[in-house]
Parts: structure tokens; C-alpha cells; sequence
């Protein structure tokens, strides 16, 4: 069984050969390739290299092609600042103070700012690994794209103040993610993640994510299906057991969850669908091999008799993680069988 | 004038209502109410109440940002700029290190302070060690509050408290918040407290109070 084989198995609840990893390893790939982490999220063929060295020296499942949140933000319009070593930074709000969105286009993925790289980046890893590693692509959900567009602060507020125009960004933004997904599975990417921070409840109530993000991420979920997505995956970080229920009714498979959500409480909200998790992300930084080797053999165990889990960290492995770490868990589900 | 019902004033901002807000304030000043009176008797309480429905399972940070807003609203009304300061009970500084620029918990945090009487100085996002330590200088603050949403400024978060011994600040308590720091323990990242919320904070500094500053 090849990862690729073994991640479609589990997101359908087949048997395995053994528990598929995924270390989200998005810039620590960077440093393991000899990279600077602003080098890294502008260049395609950088960030291909540095994927294919951390998979050759940690041997996981799948690479992402994930530059940082700031690239269809960019697309559009907005100002972005490139600090050495470190993610983008947003300058200036593309829907900052009362810009009319209608001067705005969807971007084409083929030319608008980083989104070139990062499909040039997608057919690379593509090219290279074929169908043997997952290969995944990111786009973010429509209210995180949202909040890029106008600064969290602001959306939340404009959420309060103008629902109504919000609503029409959030119809815009999920535009946008559409056809940028579209287009890395065009690319090569054999699936999405839908990158959606902002959806979590520590910024939104549940209801808000019900009535506002739901039928959007529904809207993109379908049309990364229709493109040759092999499964829909979302990412929301933090306390997300009051929303992990309504994942199915958006056509996600995979559903993310963090340290905030126990296995137990996990399982209960999403019985049928495929989860990954769930270490705390610090932990690769901060602890040391044997603590998350420890960790990922309790996850193990408690999904021991349910198929359809993927052992992963809770969000993103940090950039300045120790390597051992990050092998630790990789170990945890190789040495397993 | 101790009489003077704040229960309106309180529902407005519990409701997230600025213009309601003004609307109150307005009436409670003209019926004699002092600014004072109006922050420690309408603006506290509705602080509190807040705080006592905001628990981690039933968290709302949308009402929080509205009731902080209509707060700050109010406040510009009792002390306008150029006008005496509002009467505090001790000074804290917050702020988000060099690296990170996510500042939403850093301003939920002084909403909630400066609703609770605190007078907070906030030296923005993307702040320098050492701009924050001549703050902390300048104002001689109870506490200084630095909010994270990133791993990355974890080195320079354990550098405060070492700087602020170097400034012959040792007595200020630093603490510290925010998704990515609140991971990690008091110990680990060489402060004096880790909150899991702004009320986490504000409960903590209130529990300094009879430190004598």
C-alpha cells in the first residue's frame, strides 16, 4: 500500500496496513531544506525542494504545497511585507475603509501574485512523486479569506454592523477559493485542505458558522469534488467541538482536530467521518521525542478499533519545531503496523 | 445622587449598543451622576457580568468585542481628550513582539481592562523588546501584558522579565496569552502567569491588588 493508497482507504473507513501520518509541515520544511521561511512562500520550485527533502528524511504521507494565509488576500489586491525568515505580513487590507468590491476581480490563479509559485510548486511535486504521496493543496474557507480582505478586526465588526455586505465578500471570497483550488487540482494536487482559522468558535460563535460559513465551505466543497479532488479536508484549529458536527452537511471528509477537542469528544461529533489530530503543536517545539511519541501512542490507541483516523499534529507543526520531534511521530505510526 | 439607576446604561453595553450607550450616559450625567460614578456603578458591573458569562465552553469573543467597543465609546465620552485622566487602579502595558502582528487579543484584552478601572498603555503589534521595556520604564506598570497567536516570538518572550531586571523592574509581573503562549506554562516561557482568556488576566490582576501597587 502506497500513502496515497493508504490515505483514500482511510478517508472511506477501509482497512489499512497501517494508520496513515501527516505531519503538517508547512515552513519547517524550510529549514530541513536549507531555506529561509521568506525565500520559501515566493518560490515554487524552493518550496517543491524543501517539501521532497522533509518527506525523503521523515517519510510521512503526504506534502503540502501550503505557502502561508496570505496568498489569495494578495491575489486580490492586498499589500504584503516579506520579513526575512518568517511568513508574509499584511501591509494593507485590500477591502480596507469602504472600497467598493466590485472594482475587484476574481484573480487568475496563472498570474495574479504568489498563486503561480505555488501551482508551479504543485505540478513539481506532482512530477516528482507521482501517485505515491498524497499531494495536497491549500485554499482558506470564505470567512477567513474574508477577514484577510478586511482585517479580522473589521470583519467581525462589519459582520455586526453590515451583515449584508459582508456576506456579499464572503459569496466574493468564496469565489475566488474556488477557482484557486480549481486550479491546483488542475496542477496536480490530489487534494485541498481548507485552511479556516477564523472559523473557529474562539473567534465566531457556532451559530455564526452555521448560518454564514456552512453554506459557503458547502459551495466549495462541491466544486473541489466536481474538479477531481480525491476527498474534502478542513482545518479549523481550537475548541471545535461545537461546530465538528456540521462538517458532513459541508461535504468534508477529513475533519481536523486540534488539543482543544479530546479523541473521545471527536469521535462522538464526527462518528462517520475521517479525523486527524490531534498534538499539540508546541509540544514539537517545547517537548522532546519521548513526549510525543507518547502522545501519539495514546491517539493511537484510542482509535485503535475505528478505522478512518489519521495521526497528526492539532494545527501546524511550527517552523522552529526539532526535527526529532516531528520523526517521533512519524515513528509512532510506521513502527505501529 | 448615589441613587442614580445605571441598570440601562448596563444593558446597553451588555448589548453591544453604542448609540444606546451614549444615549444612557447622557441622561445619567444630566440627572448628576459623576464620570466616575458612571464607570465604577455602570461600566464595571456590565464588565462583570460579561466576565460570569464567559466561561471557555460558552465563549463568545463577538460580544465581547461589542461590549468592549461600546465601552471605549463611553469612555471617550466621560473623559474626552485634553480632559483629566480617568481615576485607574493601576497602570498595565500590553503588547504583541516583533514577529507577530495578529493584535485582535491584545485589543480584546484592553477593552476589558479598560473597562475594569485599569489605565492600559498599549505599545501596539510588532513591538521591539526594547521599545517595551522603555515603556515599562516611562509608566512604572503593575503588570505588562504580552498577547501571541505565533510560536515564533516564544525567544523573546522569555527575554522580558530578564530585561526588565536589567531596568531595575523586577516588581512588574509579566504575563502572557493568546492561542500560540497559552500552550506553554509560566515556567517554560519565564513569566509570572499564563491566561486562557482577557478575564483570566483581569482576575489575576485583580488578585494583585493588595500587592501595595
Amino acid at each position: 500500500m502506497n500513502s496515497l493508497e493508504r490515505i483514500s482507504a482511510t478517508v472511506q473507513r477501509q482497512a489499512t496496513d497501517r494508520v496513515p501520518v501527516i505531519a503538517q509541515v508547512f515552513g519547517h520544511a524550510a529549514r530541513i531544506g536549507g531555506a529561509t521561511l521568506d525565500e520559501y512562500v515566493q518560490d515554487g520550485e524552493t518550496l517543491a525542494r524543501c517539501q521532497l527533502k522533509a518527506l525523503h528524511d521523515y517519510g510521512y504521507d503526504a506534502v503540502f504545497s501550503v505557502m502561508d494565509v496570505n496568498v489569495e488576500t494578495e491575489a486580490v489586491g492586498s499589500v504584503l511585507r516579506y520579513p526575512k525568515n518568517q511568513y508574509s505580513v499584511i501591509e494593507r487590507y485590500a477591502l480596507a475603509e469602504e472600497s467598493s468590491l466590485e472594482s475587484f476581480q476574481i484573480p487568475d490563479p496563472r498570474r495574479a501574485g504568489r498563486m503561480p509559485e505555488m501551482l508551479r510548486a504543485l505540478r513539481l511535486l506532482r512530477k516528482e512523486l507521482g501517485d505515491e504521496v498524497a499531494i495536497v493543496g491549500c485554499v482558506l474557507g470564505p470567512f477567513t479569506l474574508a477577514t484577510q480582505l478586511l482585517g479580522l478586526e473589521a470583519a467581525l465588526y462589519l459582520a455586526i454592523d453590515d451583515p449584508a455586505r459582508l456576506e456579499r465578500i464572503m459569496d466574493f471570497a468564496a469565489e475566488v477559493v474556488i477557482r484557486y483550488g480549481q486550479s491546483q487540482i488542475e496542477a496536480g494536487a490530489h487534494l485541498v485542505v481548507i485552511f479556516d482559522p477564523s472559523g473557529s468558535p474562539a473567534v465566531i460563535p457556532a451559530n455564526f458558522f452555521r448560518e454564514f460559513e456552512l453554506p459557503r465551505l458547502q459551495r466549495v466543497s462541491q466544486a473541489l469534488l466536481a474538479s477531481g479532488a480525491a476527498a474534502n479536508w478542513l482545518h479549523i484549529a481550537g475548541p471545535t467541538a461545537s461546530i465538528l458536527p456540521y462538517y458532513p452537511k459541508a461535504g468534508i471528509d477529513i475533519g481536523n482536530f486540534d488539543y482543544l477537542v479530546s479523541a473521545e469528544e471527536a469521535k462522538t461529533c464526527l462518528p462517520d467521518t475521517c479525523l486527524d489530530g490531534n498534538i499539540k503543536s508546541l509540544l514539537f517545539v517545547e517537548g522532546s521525542a519521548g513526549d510525543v511519541e507518547e502522545e501519539a501512542k495514546e491517539l493511537l490507541e484510542a482509535f485503535r478499533d475505528r478505522r478512518g483516523f489519521i495521526l497528526s499534529s492539532g494545527c501546524e507543526i511550527p517552523p522552529e519545531a526539532k526535527p526529532e520531534n516531528v520523526a517521533a511521530l512519524v515513528h509512532a505510526a510506521r513502527g505501529r503496523g | 445622587m448615589n441613587d442614580i439607576p445605571m441598570n440601562g446604561l448596563i444593558a446597553a453595553i451588555l448589548d453591544g449598543d453604542c448609540a444606546e450607550s451614549a444615549i444612557r450616559v447622557e441622561q445619567l450625567r444630566k440627572a448628576g451622576a459623576s464620570a466616575e460614578r458612571i464607570v465604577t456603578h455602570g461600566i464595571e458591573p456590565a464588565m462583570s457580568a460579561l466576565d460570569g458569562k464567559c466561561t471557555l465552553e460558552e465563549f463568545n469573543l463577538l460580544e465581547i468585542m461589542l461590549a468592549g467597543r461600546a465601552v471605549t465609546e463611553v469612555m471617550k465620552l466621560l473623559y474626552p481628550e485634553g480632559s483629566a485622566a480617568a481615576p485607574s487602579k493601576a497602570t498595565v502595558i500590553i503588547a504583541t513582539l516583533e514577529g507577530d502582528v495578529h493584535d485582535l487579543g491584545k485589543n480584546i484584552l484592553k477593552m476589558v481592562l479598560t473597562g475594569s478601572r485599569y489605565r492600559v498603555v498599549d505599545c501596539g503589534k510588532d513591538c521591539p523588546l526594547e521599545k517595551l521595556a522603555d515603556c515599562a520604564e516611562r509608566e512604572q506598570p503593575l503588570a505588562i501584558g504580552i498577547s501571541g497567536l505565533i510560536t515564533n516570538v516564544i525567544p523573546q518572550v522569555k527575554q522580558v522579565k530578564d530585561l526588565l531586571r536589567v531596568r531595575k523592574l523586577e516588581w512588574v509581573k509579566v504575563m502572557a496569552g493568546g492561542a500560540a503562549l497559552k500552550q506553554s506554562t509560566a515556567g517554560k516561557l519565564n513569566v509570572d502567569f499564563v491566561a486562557e482568556s482577557a478575564f483570566d488576566t483581569l482576575h489575576y490582576l485583580e488578585g494583585l491588588a493588595g500587592d501595595g501597587r
